[in-house]
């Protein structure tokens, strides 16, 4: 590995540590970008060093994992000596499918896949060496994506629409969608098991109704009803009523 | 529990903060694995996995999709587990949730703040930003994370001070049936949050039959278990 495309690797890995609302990812890409774009200084001049790292800064907004690709990309693009324009054109291009992409994979695909494997393992009682196994195999496929991504940015630059088009990555998404539907799916009965056995019948009861309820007004987004609200408004109620049976 | 077991669960809770968006995003920000390590902080591994499942079903509900508002769980589950550490076995998970959901507000709400702070300090470099100074890039990054890390230690000490109010003035007051009634209506609520986001993300027909396996699958599970 070049020692500027691993500074850059582990400066991705903060790519979202001054996310805000102006540039949002924007200058924690521009803090990955400038190692690679270091040379310039020495090649061309300083001035068009520091132009590069100003457009690296520029607004930006993807999935974290798959910044690197545009990292790699646009550093690659300012080598080639790719007029300004066109730098700032495949930055703006690059945001909506690296961002889709990436929450199809990721979020919506490989963490809830691992997060569900790390439920069943939990309720069926093999412990916290579960949650070894999931910091482990979640971030075996976290890093390989990041240096996959920053890597195949780098190779192409301007040509980088190439490296979305890899058959692996439909493969990855058509994998982990059902991947992940049958983890969780298994996941939801163990853990309600888990979680209610060692209540006696009421209680088991009072579970069921309220996850019934609290499913069926989850379910209506015309209610606006979330996770956060719904637990805050039964344990209170909950609270009210167990302070008054003794 | 001791000073050194909370000064801890201070540091682990600001990892676990600066983990869910800063650095480096590994997922010990999930509530599994906030739980586990809390619990085994405090000796007592069962309470953090019992209440880091309870947690991680909530964080179900939650797609982390562009620049969305949601609640922060990993610094909550740290709280909610010293507190649920206090009471016997299943009864914590009641305490923990309470103090577990104000604390995921709470670092949903700061979550908000910093990123307007953030904003800020953007604007304030952008002149040396537009003329590509790297070190002003870099220092406006580093201060950012650090801004991160201050706000995840805030969150996790206003959760533990939540937490030790909870255990002298809730734990010992409700009867052990109350403790139960609260216990039991945290975990449906997770229960709950869980199914729904998993449902939101099984989409087509095709996964909705993987899914359907699944749910066979671990019903046939839990009822041999």
């Amino acid at each position: 590995m070049k020692p500027p495309l691993g500074r850059t690797l582990l400066r991705l890995f903060t790519v979202q540590g001054s996310w805000n609302y102006e540039r949002m990812q924007g200058v924690g890409v521009g803090v990955a970008e400038e190692p690679l774009l270091r040379d310039l200084a020495v090649s061309r001049s300083a001035a068009a060093y520091r132009a590069a790292v100003a457009r690296a800064a520029h607004f930006f907004n993807a999935h974290p994992y798959l910044c690197g690709m545009a990292v790699g990309a646009a550093a690659r693009a300012e080598h080639d000596g790719t007029p300004p324009d066109q730098v700032e054109r495949l930055r703006t291009a690059l945001c909506g499918p690296l961002g889709s992409l990436g929450d199809r994979l990721v979020w919506a695909g490989w963490l809830p896949l691992n997060s569900g494997l790390a439920l069943v393992g939990v309720s069926l009682g093999l412990g916290w060496w579960t949650v070894v196994g999931f910091l482990a195999l979640y971030n075996a496929g976290h890093v390989a994506l990041r240096w996959w991504a920053l890597r195949a940015g780098w190779a192409r630059g301007m040509r980088v629409a190439e490296a979305l088009r890899q058959p692996v990555l439909q493969r990855a998404a058509a994998v982990v969608g059902p991947g992940m539907a049958l983890a969780m799916g298994a996941a939801l009965p163990l853990a309600a098991g888990y979680l209610g056995g060692p209540f006696p019948g009421w209680a088991r009861a009072l579970v069921a109704g309220v996850a019934g309820v609290g499913l069926v007004l989850l379910r209506l987004p015309r209610l606006g009803v979330t996770g956060l609200r719904f637990g805050l408004g039964v344990v209170a109620m909950a609270l009210v009523v167990g302070w008054a049976w003794r | 529990m001791s000073l050194e077991q909370q000064g801890l669960l201070l540091v682990w809770g600001m990892l676990v903060g600066l983990d869910l968006a800063s650095v480096p995003q590994a997922m010990i920000a999930r509530p599994l694995v906030a739980g586990v390590v809390a619990g085994a902080i405090l000796g007592d591994v069962g309470t953090g996995l019992r209440l880091g499942v309870v947690f991680e079903l909530l964080q179900h509900d939650i797609l982390h999709l562009g620049a969305v508002r949601y609640p922060e769980y990993g610094p909550a589950t740290v709280a909610g587990v010293s507190v649920a550490h206090a009471a016997t076995g299943a009864l914590g998970i009641g305490f923990g949730a309470v103090v577990g959901l104000f604390t995921g507000l709470l670092g949903g709400v700061s979550l908000h703040a910093l990123r307007r702070l953030n904003t800020r300090a953007v604007q304030r470099a952008s002149d040396a930003l537009e003329a590509g100074d790297a070190a002003t890039l870099v220092r406006l990054h580093v201060t950012s994370l650090a801004r991160d890390a201050a706000r995840a230690a805030f969150v996790t000490a206003v959760g533990l001070l939540l937490a030790a109010g909870v255990r002298g003035f809730l734990v010992g007051t409700l009867s052990v049936r109350g403790a139960m009634v609260v216990a039991a209506a945290a975990t449906g609520a997770a229960i709950a949050a869980g199914a729904a986001g998993t449902l939101r993300l099984v989409g087509g027909r095709a996964t909705l039959g993987w899914f359907a396996a699944g749910l066979l699958g671990g019903a046939a599970g839990a009822w041999l278990k």
